[in-house]
């Protein structure tokens, strides 16, 4: 322990001497410039598409309203001038008099419609200069937002064969009787977990029973200074009471973008991480470090722990600044982690800064996508509870995160990232440190270090890797949901299979390409077997865990929620090809025996939803 | 001049082999692919209405009280269902029956109090969300026909313009697309650029090799610019492959010619000041760190004038402007030469005599 220590303040001390007095007083600089233009950002909006329409007009007072929107370049010209700007000069909206023209392109129906937007806001700010609220903007929502059971997605998915123990929300919502005129209290009863039907925890505790206040009393009209400031400061309308023209599905416009700034620490310091232990490799100071009695991974934790705490201590500071529930912090926390992970083995793998560079950028890119993409659509759907992102998002909303749904969205992130940990210290040594190993030779070597000092290899690897597996599948459902739902659940089984596959197999192919057992029928059996009980029985614990509330949905079944006989013939079945493929057909061959254990593997998860794919 | 061609070959092909560049388009390919997604999911963001282009089942809607409302609502998209009162609506709504709860008071267009309507949504929850947009229409409808009534009062006039058959379509796609998704598009490889002249740079000085490099017949900034060249071209060349991406998904871009030229010109900025940055401060962490402050800074104000470079991309693509957008292409390559200027008499010209040559 003390050595981790020890080493953390050298790694400390090391990362405060690159920082020169000069380099803080820079970057300082550099901070309040970019406060200012966030300044002004925020003051005069963003110039995104300025001037983008082109706009000729006869009647010059016209001129003047399309001039308050941006967007539009406004010439003014007789009828005759106007009207060959229009045909020959390719100006894309036309009015003459009060008659409009535009030609049938995507681009001038576009403009049509900013038009008419422009219009319309501009006859609201004249309405509200009357400064008579009632007879300029009579009619008022008052939006209640009411949580309540959530059918998981459209209803025909749930045709398809699901198991015994987990049923789809909607069945137990329809039997409460209908004509119940009591207050909501008394009616929501048959749907708690002591109905006839039986609703997973989580279910359960989802629904929030939140008789709502009498309506009339507490509406509060808004002051006319109130509207317009929000017109300024919120174009998507986030607070509850809107006019007919505001009422817009909260989208949690701001939180988002919040949660993006709590991002940009956690993601420099990781920066700072991967490039301070690829310093030490280029200038091979990380070898004498390697000589002391320190282990590996002595080295690698104390090496890490400045760059958490300091990631954890920043993200704490923003909390506290901005205000946030201090839970965001332990919600950023397995974010945080996933961040260095990532960087830690960007920075082992790659040969030179310039790969490290695009390592890193690969990794961020698809890290970034998995948290924030789901978060766009945090109040929308409840899968972007996924990402850790939509978790800080609600909480930034001052809304409960219960503790499944933190289980559910940070438990890959940590579990991962521990796995990326412990193969990266695996090649944290002089052959993989200081040589020009191949990304690919790295990653093989970790694995076969595994493999030499894990008991039961094979299948302890499986389930090792199973974080890994199950978060490249969460992101592949997010990502299906945008296709139609038979093309996506079709493009989901496929993909799904084939990481899967891949999963359980690259052991056999380190085990049979590094020589470590010798290439029979017998082994390639005994192995396929055996890394496929291992995923079967990882499978199984990382379900029990998690996937409770996703269990409703085609992507769940799919997942391998189900019948226990038959997964489990089918991991051996599938694994066993690969491994027989590999062996006869030498393990050069590694790819194709890959995709034909896939093929395997796809078609029985096809044959299982086969209603829903093809009717 | 063959000495900096001699650099630059040296650099791209330890580009090939490391198979960064690889990587890189492998990076694109992602995103490309991710693209039509983004398009989808960052438009709804931008602009959740344009959500209401997608083909949605009618919504089931419950409504409480009497009023004129209901004209227009049962005119429109959603199914109603009327309730006697609040609370058995909401027993309906709480068994998914019904999507929406509206309640409408007694107040009439012709008086003179709001209107104030109650709506009930489901929270977190995409029918909430289609629900929403299909009741938008129906309201503002009625805003419209209770404001013309009240507005008469005032002596209010809106501006009225007309048009033969209206398309039902938004100018969301259509701004996204050409507004943020193209420019962002364009301007990635500058970004990776920068960054990757920081990683040119400070690879030398950290592995010492930039010392062996100066006993050659090369001079500093012949090493520096055959680098910043090898930069910089890969710019265009990878903006290309991003509009040839784009045009794969169905989006015409317009001016091909003039946005790769203005990328290779804010490319070159962006490259001489990460070149500036690397040779300050010669360690990776520090120089990189730097960068993405300046990065951030130069991306805000990006965003901050007319005719900043992402706004001519926006403008170029979508055929807005023409031949005009060169005097701000010259505009910014007085820049890039302003600053190659600047770094070659400060930083160059004292390591260049520093070296016996």
């Amino acid at each position: 322990m003390s050595r981790i220590f020890t080493i953390a303040r050298w790694e400390l001390r090391k990362t405060k001497s690159s920082f020169s007095l000069k380099t803080r007083f820079f970057s300082f600089i550099i901070l309040i410039l970019i406060g200012t233009a966030s300044f002004f950002a925020a003051q005069s909006g963003l110039h995104i598409n300025d001037n983008i329409y082109r706009v000729a007009v006869t009647d010059a007072s016209l001129a003047g309203v399309l001039q308050s929107d941006a967007k539009f370049e406004v010439y003014i010209a007789g009828e005759g001038g106007a009207k060959s700007l229009f045909e020959n000069e390719g100006i894309d909206i036309l009015i003459s008099g009060d008659k409009i023209y535009y030609h049938n392109t995507e681009k001038s129906i576009s403009a049509l419609d900013a038009l008419d937007k422009a219009i319309k806001k501009y006859d609201e700010a004249r309405l509200l200069s009357y400064n008579d609220l009632n007879n300029t903007f009579p009619v008022w929502i008052n939006i209640k937002n009411i949580a309540r059971e959530q059918a998981f997605q459209a209803p025909s998915i749930n045709k398809i064969p699901m198991n015994m123990t987990t049923q789809a929300p909607e069945t137990g919502a329809g039997q409460v009787p209908e004509e119940d005129s009591h207050d909501i209290k008394s009616s929501m009863e048959p749907v708690e977990p002591d109905g006839s039907v039986p609703v997973t925890e989580k279910q359960g505790t989802n629904i929030n029973i939140n008789i709502p206040e009498k309506t009339t009393e507490n509406i509060q009209i808004p002051s006319i200074r109130e509207i317009t400031e929000n017109r300024i400061i919120s174009p998507i309308n986030e607070q509850n009471l809107a006019t007919p023209s505001h009422f817009n599905p909260s989208i949690p416009f701001k939180s988002v973008v919040l949660s993006f700034i709590f991002i940009f620490p956690i993601f420099f310091i990781a920066q700072f991480f991967s490039s301070s232990i690829m310093d030490e490799r280029i200038k091979r100071k990380g070898e004498l470090l390697l000589v002391t009695p320190a282990s590996s991974y002595q080295i690698v934790l104390g090496k890490l722990l400045p760059y958490l705490l300091g990631s954890i201590a920043l993200v704490a500071i923003m909390t506290f600044k901005l205000g946030g529930s201090p839970w965001i912090i332990l919600t950023l926390l397995p974010v945080s982690l996933m961040f260095l992970s990532t960087s830690f083995l960007g920075a082992i793998i790659a040969r030179s800064f310039k790969e490290l560079s695009f390592v890193l950028i690969f990794l961020s890119v698809f890290l970034s996508g998995y948290i924030f993409f789901p978060a766009m659509f945090a109040n929308i759907h409840a899968i972007s509870i996924i990402s850790p992102i939509t978790l800080v998002v609600r909480l930034l909303e001052n809304e409960t995160v219960s503790i499944s749904d933190y289980m559910f969205s940070t438990l890959p992130f940590y579990l991962l990232s521990i796995l990326i940990f412990i193969f990266g210290i695996f090649i944290y040594r002089e052959e993989d440190l200081f040589t020009q190993k191949s990304i690919k030779e790295k990653l093989l070597d970790s694995i076969q270090e595994f493999i030499k000092r894990v008991p039961a290899p094979l299948f302890s690897f499986s389930i090792a890797l199973l974080p890994l597996v199950f978060s490249i599948q969460l992101m592949l459902i997010v990502l299906m949901f945008n296709f139609p739902i038979r093309i996506g659940i079709l493009l989901f089984i496929i993909v799904a299979a084939f990481v899967e596959e891949l999963v359980k197999s690259i052991g056999i192919y380190t085990v049979f390409s590094r020589k470590m057992s010798d290439v029979t029928t017998g082994n390639a059996l005994k192995f396929g077997i055996l890394s496929g009980i291992g995923f079967f029985a990882g499978e199984k614990i990382l379900l029990l865990v998690v996937i409770a509330s996703i269990t409703g949905s085609a992507f769940g079944s799919v997942m391998g929620i189900g019948l226990l006989v038959f997964p489990l013939l089918l991991h051996v079945t599938s694994t066993t090809v690969a491994s027989l493929g590999m062996r006869y057909l030498g393990y050069r061959e590694y790819l194709a025996c890959v995709v034909l254990a896939s093929i395997v593997h796809a078609a029985y998860n096809l044959y299982l939803v086969r209603s829903v794919v093809f009717g | 001049m063959a000495d900096t061609g001699v650099i630059v070959k040296k650099e791209v092909k330890s580009l090939v082999f490391e198979k960064t560049l690889i990587l890189a388009i492998i990076v694109q390919l992602l995103i490309a692919s991710f693209s039509s997604l983004i398009v989808i999911g960052l438009a709804s963001f931008f602009d959740p209405s344009s959500l209401s282009n997608y083909d949605t089942p009618r919504a089931n809607v419950g409504i409480v009280g009497q009023g004129e409302l209901r004209q227009f609502i049962e005119k429109s998209q959603v199914n109603p269902h009327y309730y006697r009162d609040v609370d058995s609506a909401l027993v309906a709504f709480y068994n998914n029956k019904i999507d929406a709860v509206i309640v409408i008071p007694k107040e009439e267009s012709g008086g003179n109090e709001i209107i104030n309507l109650v709506i009930y949504l489901p929270k977190s929850d995409i029918r909430g969300t289609f629900v929403t947009l299909e009741l938008k229409k129906p309201l503002e409808e009625y805003e419209g026909y209770v404001r013309d009534i009240r507005g008469e009062r005032i002596g209010f006039e809106p501006i009225k313009l007309y048009v033969d058959n209206i398309p039902k379509k938004t100018s969301t796609y259509f701004e996204f697309i050409f507004g943020i998704l193209i420019p962002l598009l364009v301007f990635t490889p500058v970004f990776i650029s920068g960054g990757l002249i920081i990683d040119m740079l400070t690879e030398e000085y950290e592995r010492k090799t930039m010392d062996l490099l100066l006993v050659t017949p090369v001079s500093f900034s012949q090493i520096l610019s055959g680098k910043m060249i090898t930069a910089i071209i890969i710019v265009p060349a990878q903006a290309f492959l991003w509009l040839l991406l784009v045009r794969l998904n169905g989006v015409v871009v317009h001016n091909i010619g003039l946005i790769l030229l203005l990328s290779g010109i804010i490319g070159a900025i962006v490259v001489i000041i990460g070149a500036i940055i690397a040779v300050k401060y010669k360690k990776r962490m520090i120089s990189q760190y730097l960068y993405s402050l300046v990065l951030i800074l130069m991306f805000l104000m990006g965003y901050l004038f007319t005719n900043s470079p992402f706004n001519l991309v926006t403008r170029l693509s979508a055929d807005s402007i023409g031949a005009q957008a060169l005097v701000y292409c010259g505009a910014y390559a007085a820049v890039a030469v302003v600053l190659y200027m600047g770094m070659m008499r400060f930083q160059v010209s004292g390591a260049d005599s520093g070296n016996p040559e």
